[in-house]
């Protein structure tokens, strides 16, 4: 909301700028920042006019001289209203104007022009002005203008929700006031003594005050300047004198006003009711709005003439025609105006004000107030009036406990101040024992319970006056642990360090996904978004790879060789939010070295890589790799591998399907793996140590030939059952796949391997190792038909 | 026979002149030094060998000096020995100089941990360091959690500032703070609590610079006999300066309304940019909201049947994203969810 630091300063005397009153204001919980100020003009000066000539060149032009007490100008002029020796205001070569009009020397017909003097449109202080403005007669010349018209400040202001009192100048200056320890000065609001009326009828639960004041012979027409000035100024249009007294009396006290046009109306009844479902109103903003029983409608007999709270009907409105006028101060269902607003998606002054409450004393004041100044700018008389209550007002009475107070906050405030400062919020003591009874203002509904008024003396006061002794200790602290001390589980802590250290980039993404990027990848999603804004957040991820894969698309646009990504989050599965890590790997494993280029050497991720980045991150031996017997399909069927923890697959990896790559060349990695069950293991708990033997390793290396479609696992199954049944083969690696049809079948396939020996006790003859490599091959020819190759 | 007078002396000289030469020969001369003098017929193994003919005494003199020469010499050779293996060295290393610059390395690439994941295990461990314990809440949660439990009553204005993404229908929601890990951490104990709980929050929002759909939170709460205002503003100055390492920045506190706390307060720190005079990134006010914070309301204390009159506690909610803004200058919240290299690199 925008307010006038000129207006606030008329209701209230306080001693600061507007930049300071901002900060005071922001320092009681009213954030607040000025806007800008209203008009700024440098170089605008107060000069005197020395002489006045005709244009030689152009009928409605005159040429001036001018002088601020130094220099004198040659200044073009088109304003009737000039003459000799007045005070004018010149905006000299440099000025800028509001609007950023720059003004510069120029030549107007030919005649030289050393600036502009101003009219009060140009200085942005009139929406039309005829002639220049003409200054007080014993204005020094030579002084900057805004010295003399001082100009005003807007502020804006940002209420928060609970403050619907303060969406007013009135209710800021409540604040300034209890802060300075001041009252505001309301202006004189006349009451009269005017007829009853029994025209509104209200149904119940709908409205607790209704105020109507009849009005009858007001002239409709423009309103006066500083109507339309105030309501500038906090950005509201101005409409016509009776429209904007009730705009002005909203922004002044905080009550929104309505008017209707009682010509126009096809009762002298006036209903405040549910709307009927399907019921069609037009409103001031010409649109058309479909109402059901959940909205509030003012009508009459035959239709709605206002949504309550928010809008006024077009047919009911005043125009230069009107006379006879009905103006409404009401409160009404804060719930209902909430809903109806959201469901017609219209969120007016009137609605952000009512759905935030109303003081019931407010409606009364500004009935009449607003009542005052329309007869005062528009004329007429107030005739009658009805004030319908369909429920008695009950004051709010909260008991403040002076020890209470230094208990919530850890410091005293001093029992006078205390009470100072809530007979400045307007509120009404009464000393019991040790307590104060305090009578809540009606316009403060967010103040409900004890600990409320605690708040507001820690406001009032300012948090910022509040010690904040850094050795301050308390005695009686004891901490609570919970069984879960740790941000991440460890296994996560785990994963990251290493593939840090790997050359892995750790990436966030959103927790959502589009229902096509996941069909693409055959994934099956378990949480749609009721409203979601854009298909992009339609559900919530069952996986980590759409997001990666994604990631790695973009990346690879802007030219990367090489990306390496990990992320930890959480995925939303039939099994409700499940704790996830994943590892996308693509393109050059290193970027490219000179000394490898030498050999042709560009490494590059595949599955065998990948792999072995998943054995080295598993954090224990409890992690077996085994063949993936329920691949996702997203993988490549024959490049892809399951972990096994505990004989439960808890992850899989592989190569990306080239379905799903397309024209990708190289392969794309993926590991993924649910880490539910491994939330508080600790890893490092899970190795013992085992002594080892000093004595030395053989080595030997054998080739082999076997079947091409035996599966190496069957190899490695044989080897494994062959080294735990002797003491002395400790290691055996691969190393070298081969074949060559020259030498032998080309259904054959030669394998290396490099077998390490050791004995733990004495140091081993080379016929104890020629021994067992014979034993080795005996069992691999009889188990799998595989000959040593010669 | 007796020794002459000038003996002892002579193999002095000896010595001093063979040292001399010693210290200029290359390996070959060293031995022939050596066999010169302690060969089969070197000079000081033949004075060795004629002892016999002196006098005890004698002996003793005659052996003491030429032992020592020979230890002497023995130790001199060796020296100079060494010192030609390390010219020999020098030598060798002068031939293999490679150019060091920094280009011919081996480009390893470089890890990198997420800003916010940092930024989130930063803050989450000074206040680990300020005696509080970390729990967890989930994602997907009830409106009871997120809103009624917290004092939010069913239709109130700041249900829009919070605007939620809800899940089967209106069934469930996603949370839209980490607020309802309070609730969570009381139902499953009794006071005293010092707990925070990080985690990640939803906003039904569009997206521009400085909001995210999706961002960090990391909350905090404090329940005991006596905890006060004043101990919530001690502890969250205490985490400010700690995170931030330094008093050079100002940070104040603003009374605000939470429907959850009372009193509420925010918590502003001096713009990181502009130093408090105004700027674009702290919309010309010179502060940058930080958190929100206050005094845990009575009616979240009766929700989990804790007595509001003998307990009080703190609670506060710090966004994590926008931390991580102030403390790496990173003008556009997107950033962190586009996942681009260049960016991630940099941290």
């Amino acid at each position: 909301m925008r307010v006038s630091y000129n207006w606030l300063k008329k209701l209230i005397d306080f001693e600061f700028n507007p930049q300071e009153l901002a900060s005071v204001l922001t320092s009681i919980g009213i954030e607040t920042s000025v806007v800008s100020k209203e008009c700024c003009w440098s170089n605008v000066v107060t000069v005197k006019v020395l002489d006045i000539k005709k244009h030689p060149f152009a009928n409605k032009l005159f040429l001036c001289k001018v002088t601020d007490g130094l220099n004198s100008y040659s200044i073009v002029c088109g304003a009737e209203n000039i003459s000799l020796g007045q005070i004018v205001p010149l905006a000299k070569v440099g000025a800028v104007l509001p609007g950023n009009v720059k003004i510069k020397k120029v030549k107007i017909r030919g005649e030289d022009s050393e600036g502009m003097l101003c009219s009060k449109f140009e200085l942005g202080l009139e929406r039309k002005s005829n002639g220049i403005l003409v200054l007080d007669k014993n204005t020094k010349i030579g002084i900057a203008l805004e010295d003399i018209l001082r100009s005003d400040s807007i502020l804006e202001v940002e209420v928060t929700v609970n403050r619907g009192d303060c969406l007013s100048h009135l209710g800021i200056v409540r604040e300034i006031g209890a802060k300075i320890r001041k009252m505001p000065s309301l202006p004189e609001i006349k009451t009269f003594n005017v007829p009853s009326l029994s025209c509104v009828e209200v149904m119940p639960g709908l409205c607790p005050r209704y105020i109507g004041t009849l009005i009858s012979g007001v002239k409709v027409g423009t309103s006066p300047a500083w109507v339309v000035d105030a309501l500038e100024k906090s950005g509201i249009k101005s409409i016509n004198n009776v429209v904007d007294i009730a705009n002005y009396v909203m922004i002044e006290l905080g009550q929104p006003l309505h008017v209707f046009d009682v010509k126009k109306l096809d009762s002298e009844k006036i209903f405040v009711r549910r709307a009927n479902d399907d019921e069609v109103m037009v409103a001031l903003n010409e649109k058309e709005y479909r109402l059901d029983s959940e909205m509030i409608v003012i009508a009459d007999i035959m239709k709605p003439i206002a949504i309550a709270g928010i809008i006024g009907g077009k047919y009911s409105g005043i125009d230069e025609k009107t006379e006879d006028i009905f103006l409404e101060s009401a409160i009404f269902n804060v719930d209902l105006i909430r809903k109806t607003s959201r469901k017609l998606n219209l969120l007016t002054d009137s609605s952000y004000r009512f759905e935030r409450g109303l003081g019931w004393n407010i409606t009364e004041l500004a009935s009449w107030r607003a009542a005052n100044l329309i007869v005062e700018v528009a004329g007429g008389v107030i005739k009658a009036r009805q004030d319908l209550r369909s429920v008695k007002y009950e004051e709010t009475i909260i008991g403040l406990r002076f020890e209470r107070v230094s208990k919530i906050l850890g410091y005293d405030i001093k029992r006078d101040e205390i009470i100072e400062i809530l007979r400045f919020l307007g509120i009404n003591l009464r000393l019991k024992d040790e307590m104060i009874l305090c009578t809540i203002p009606s316009w403060r509904n967010d103040i409900k319970i004890e600990v409320d008024l605690i708040e507001e003396l820690a406001r009032i006061k300012g948090y910022d006056v509040i010690p904040a002794p850094l050795n301050h200790k308390k005695s009686d602290i004891a901490i609570t642990y919970l069984s879960n001390d740790l941000f991440f589980p460890p296994i996560v802590e785990n994963f990251r360090i290493k593939l840090n250290g790997l050359g892995f980039n750790e990436v966030l993404n959103y927790s959502f996904s589009e229902i096509g990027e996941l069909e693409k990848l055959g994934l099956k999603y378990f949480y749609k978004i009721t409203n979601p804004i854009s298909k992009e957040n339609e559900v919530l991820r069952p996986s980590l790879l759409p997001a990666l894969y994604k990631n790695l698309l973009l990346n690879i646009s802007y030219g990367c060789e090489r990306v390496a990504f990990f992320e930890y989050g959480k995925v939303f599965t039939e099994n409700g939010e499940k704790k996830t890590f994943a590892v996308i790997m693509w393109g050059k494993i290193w970027g490219e070295w000179w000394k490898w280029l030498e050999q042709k050497i560009v490494p590059k991720y595949d599955f065998y890589f990948g792999a072995g980045v998943v054995k080295n991150i598993l954090p224990s031996k409890e992690f077996e790799i085994k063949r993936n017997l329920d691949p996702e399909s997203y993988y490549h069927p024959g490049k892809t591998a399951s972990v096994v923890f505990e004989k439960k697959s808890v992850g899989q990896f592989g190569i990306l399907s080239p379905m799903i790559v397309g024209d990708l060349k190289e392969d794309v990695f993926y590991f993924e793996i649910g880490l539910d069950s491994f939330d508080s293991v600790c890893f490092s708990n899970k190795s013992f140590y085992k002594a080892y033997s000093k004595l030395p390793i053989v080595r030997r290396d054998i080739s082999v030939i076997a079947d091409r479609n035996l599966q190496f696992s069957e190899i490695e199954k044989v080897i494994e059952v062959f080294m735990r049944s002797n003491n002395i083969l400790r290691k055996y690696s691969l190393i070298s796949v081969y074949s060559d049809e020259s030498k032998f079948s080309s259904n054959k396939i030669s394998y290396s391997f490099r077998l390490s020996y050791r004995n733990d006790d004495t140091t081993l003859t080379d016929r104890e190792v020629n021994e067992n490599m014979r034993a080795l091959l005996h069992k691999l020819y009889v188990e799998l038909g595989i000959e040593l190759r010669r | 026979m007796k020794i002459g007078p000038f003996f002892m002396d002579n193999i002095r000289l000896i010595v001093n002149e063979v040292v001399k030469k010693i210290k200029n020969s290359d390996n070959e001369m060293l031995e022939s030094v050596r066999s010169e003098y302690f060969g089969k017929n070197g000079i000081l193994t033949k004075i060795l060998k004629s002892l016999s003919h002196y006098s005890i005494e004698d002996r003793k003199k005659i052996g003491f000096e030429t032992n020592k020469a020979k230890a002497i010499l023995e130790s001199e050779i060796e020296k100079r020995k060494e010192d030609l293996k390390k010219a020999l060295i020098v030598q060798k290393m002068e031939k293999e100089k490679l150019n060091c610059s920094s280009i011919f390395y081996f480009p390893f690439s470089k890890g990198s941990f997420h800003p916010i994941v940092q930024t989130m295990q930063d803050i989450v461990l000074a206040f680990k360091s300020l005696g509080f314990s970390v729990a967890e809440g989930p994602e997907i949660e009830t409106d009871w959690y997120n809103f009624e439990a917290l004092n939010i009553p069913k239709s109130h204005p700041v249900k829009d500032v919070q605007d939620t993404f809800y899940l089967d229908g209106m069934r469930s929601l996603l949370r839209t703070h980490t607020s309802p890990g309070q609730v969570r951490v009381m139902e499953k104990q009794d006071p005293p609590i010092k707990v925070i709980v990080p985690g990640r929050v939803y906003r039904n929002e569009a997206s521009d610079a400085s909001h995210s759909s999706t961002f960090h939170q990391i909350e905090g709460l404090r329940v005991d006999k006596n905890v006060t205002f004043l101990d919530l503003k001690v502890i969250l100055t205490k985490f400010i300066h700690k995170f931030f390492c330094c008093g050079e920045l100002d940070i104040r506190f603003r009374p605000s309304h939470f429907q959850f706390t009372e009193p509420s307060a925010e918590v502003d720190i001096q713009c990181f940019s502009c130093k408090g005079r105004g700027c674009k990134i702290c919309k010309n006010s010179g502060w940058i909201e930080m958190l929100g914070c206050g005094m845990v309301h009575p009616n979240v204390l009766k929700c989990v049947n804790y007595d509001s009159e003998l307990y009080t506690g703190y609670a506060f909610g710090i966004g994590v994203e926008r931390i991580a803004m102030l403390r790496y200058k990173v003008d556009d919240i997107r950033l962190f969810y586009e996942n681009d290299l260049r960016f991630l690199k940099q941290f």
